[in-house]
């Protein structure tokens, strides 16, 4: 465990946070990191001018999500950033950071990097004025991608329809959102099993709105902006799936016993 | 005083094990092999207490022992040793998704010696699936390495029917024991093990020493060669001190398990109920198939090194299968097993209680946690705006 090796001030920064929080008209925002890795960090700017007439930044506000140097090295720099001038905020880099921390475990640089990198995201989108996300709304509006493994497992663990609940009882299941019909579905399925999961290419809960509010309640898990690339399995069993965040540009594996992709 | 709620990662000495060791390091030198009365009087205190570990697991005969350096060593020279012991019959061996880090690795060394290594999946709850054990096994397959329970998310499973599908199939089961051995008992002629990995320090002894069970006519290559101590099975001069207080430990938790057990698994139910009460908090593993000592909880939209940092200032100590706290920044594989997505894996709060734990350690961290997960909820960019406006009202 690496918790004693943190200093004395990389401590008080994550017991006691500086400027976190959200600026509702921030000027920039800049979002890094994933929460695949455990790391997942969002920087707000407000931009002014000091006498000299240049560009600082006045306000700045962080939320993240990780570890305790991903909190510290997120507060560290709003506090360094507050105030300087939109060039040198800029020329911030992980290792000041770090250094202003008085150091972090060697293990741990890839964090601070994280709050440079959400800093200059920021400051890029306030100079560029492009939106910090690209949004992607429903699954209908993609091309049909091929599914590796699909007609493999058909029947084995992989469903096109389904009429008998009762047996997918305590199973891990994803479903593919192919429309209000397969949200409803997975609803549904959640009266007999604790774990179902629904990958949409949607960036928000997906559905109309009556749906949306009950997967809203619902122990449903959403995988946005993800879609199902390959099933994989072993003695005629689906044992887990791939699946591609095309948010982050990724793959990963998932284990799962059952997957409802509805025609 | 800090609360301590991580026995899984280590077990202090209970006093009355350390007392019956302190002679073996002064006065009770003697070496085992040496033929004059130091010798002769360390050789019976280790067959004394060779004799009180085979009582522990009820075992038929003293002679089933080999003491070793603990449950790591054990898995070695049963899955390598085994392996080797049988490599003309075969080279497949069966092991989980789940095992413990130890026989994980000692999967790979085998497949790069040449092996053929299947590692059986599991349920949501971290159950083997005992139809595809049975499938997965063909006339080359030697050993299956199938743990007891899961150290950390203290699943049980269904060691029974293991046994029986491998004895039917006339192929050696192996199971680590450590996960169970502080709170269930075991009995080697009720379930036929051929292999049974057992440490000293899970049960209050000391670290750095531990035993391998070998059912009568298992033998398996040593992987430590020298002087021929533990039927040429682990050389090396023994370490005296050491199997006293494993002994002592046996023996006295032999006596002590199913009062202690009980007293835990009723600790353990009010710690569940008590942080299940946290709003979007889940418990990993199964539940009620599990030790009597461990609880395993995940919270939404938090990550768990966080977590730990956190209950350390309000001095609770616990684990977590967080990346952040790992040497290899992996979240925890036995969670992504059971079908967590890596955000979930890394938001776990690993509880175990030991033979010192209270209830009214219970009710601290019953009574901390909330506020701590609310305050890591507020942080965090995941929290649905909705929820947080939610926990925030309830904060004040």
């Amino acid at each position: 465990m690496s918790v004693h090796k943190y200093t004395e001030k990389v401590m008080d920064h994550f017991r006691n946070p500086r400027n976190v929080g959200e600026i509702e008209d921030a000027d920039g925002v800049g979002k890094v990191g994933n929460p695949v890795c455990g790391d997942l960090m969002w920087i707000y700017i407000k931009v002014g001018k000091n006498k000299e007439g240049e560009e600082i930044i006045d306000d700045i506000k962080f939320k993240t999500f990780g570890c305790g140097s991903a909190v510290s090295t997120s507060s560290m720099i709003t506090e360094m950033a507050k105030g300087m001038t939109l060039d040198d905020a800029y020329k911030i880099s992980r290792a000041d950071v770090a250094d202003e921390l008085d150091g972090l475990p060697p293990i741990k640089m890839h964090c601070s990097n994280l709050a440079a990198d959400a800093l200059q995201a920021a400051i890029d989108n306030y100079r560029t004025g492009s939106k910090p996300e690209v949004e992607i709304v429903t699954s209908c509006q993609l091309e049909v991608r091929i599914i590796l493994g699909l007609e493999e497992f058909l029947g084995k663990g992989v469903y096109k329809k389904v009429d008998d609940l009762e047996q997918f009882r305590d199973k891990r299941i994803i479903i593919s959102d192919t429309g209000d019909e397969s949200l409803e579905l997975a609803l549904k399925l959640t009266e007999y099993t604790g774990r179902v999961i629904v990958v949409t290419s949607a960036k928000s809960t997906p559905g109309r709105v009556e749906i949306r509010k009950k997967l809203e309640r619902s122990d449903v898990k959403i995988l946005y902006q993800s879609e199902l690339i390959e099933i994989k399995g072993e003695l005629d069993e689906v044992e887990k799936v791939v699946i591609h965040d095309f948010d982050e540009d990724e793959n990963y594996e998932l284990f799962v016993d059952v997957v409802i992709i509805l025609d | 005083m800090s609360i301590y709620l991580d026995y899984q990662a280590a077990k202090p000495v209970d006093p009355r094990v350390f007392d019956e060791m302190k002679p073996y390091f002064t006065e009770e030198f003697g070496n085992p092999s040496s033929l004059h009365l130091y010798g002769f009087n360390a050789t019976k205190k280790l067959e004394e207490s060779r004799q009180k570990i085979a009582e522990f697991i009820n075992a038929p005969s003293p002679d089933d022992i080999i003491f070793t350096t603990g449950a790591t060593e054990s898995n070695n020279l049963a899955i390598i040793g085994g392996a080797l012991r049988n490599k003309r019959k075969g080279n497949h061996i069966i092991i989980s998704e789940i095992e413990h880090i130890s026989i994980l690795n000692i999967g790979k060394y085998l497949e790069r010696e040449g092996f053929k290594v299947s590692r059986l999946s599991v349920d949501q709850y971290g159950r083997i699936n005992l139809n595809k054990l049975e499938r997965l096994i063909n006339d080359k397959t030697i050993l299956i390495s199938i743990s007891t329970a899961s150290n950390e998310i203290g699943t049980l499973q269904p060691i029974e029917e293991i046994a029986e599908i491998a004895q039917k199939n006339k192929v050696w089961f192996h199971s680590d024991a450590v996960a169970t051995q502080s709170s269930v008992p075991i009995d080697v002629q009720k379930v036929p093990f051929d292999l049974l990995t057992l440490s000293s320090n899970e049960i209050y002894g000391p670290r750095g020493i531990g035993a391998l069970y070998l059912k009568k006519g298992v033998r398996v290559n040593p992987i430590i060669i020298g002087g021929g101590q533990e039927k040429g099975m682990r050389s090396g001069s023994e370490n005296m001190p050491g199997i006293v207080g494993f002994a002592k430990a046996a023996e006295i938790m032999k006596a002590e398990i199913n009062a202690e057990a009980a007293r835990l698994k009723k600790l353990r139910d009010k710690l569940i109920a008590g942080i299940l009460k946290i709003p979007k908090s889940y418990l990993n593993g199964h539940p009620e198939e599990r030790t009597p000592h461990n609880a395993n909880f995940r919270f939404d939209y938090i990550e768990g090194e966080s977590l730990l940092l956190a209950l350390k200032d309000e001095k609770v100590e616990v684990a977590t299968g967080s990346a952040c706290s790992s040497k290899t920044l992996e979240p925890s594989h036995t969670l992504i097993s059971c079908g967590l997505l890596h955000e979930e894996a890394h938001g776990s709060l690993l509880l175990t209680l030991g033979r010192f734990s209270e209830e009214k350690d219970v009710d601290k961290i019953i009574e901390v946690l909330p506020d701590v997960v609310r305050k890591l909820r507020v942080l965090s960019p995941l929290t649905p705006s909705k929820f947080l406006e939610q926990i925030k009202k309830e904060g004040n």
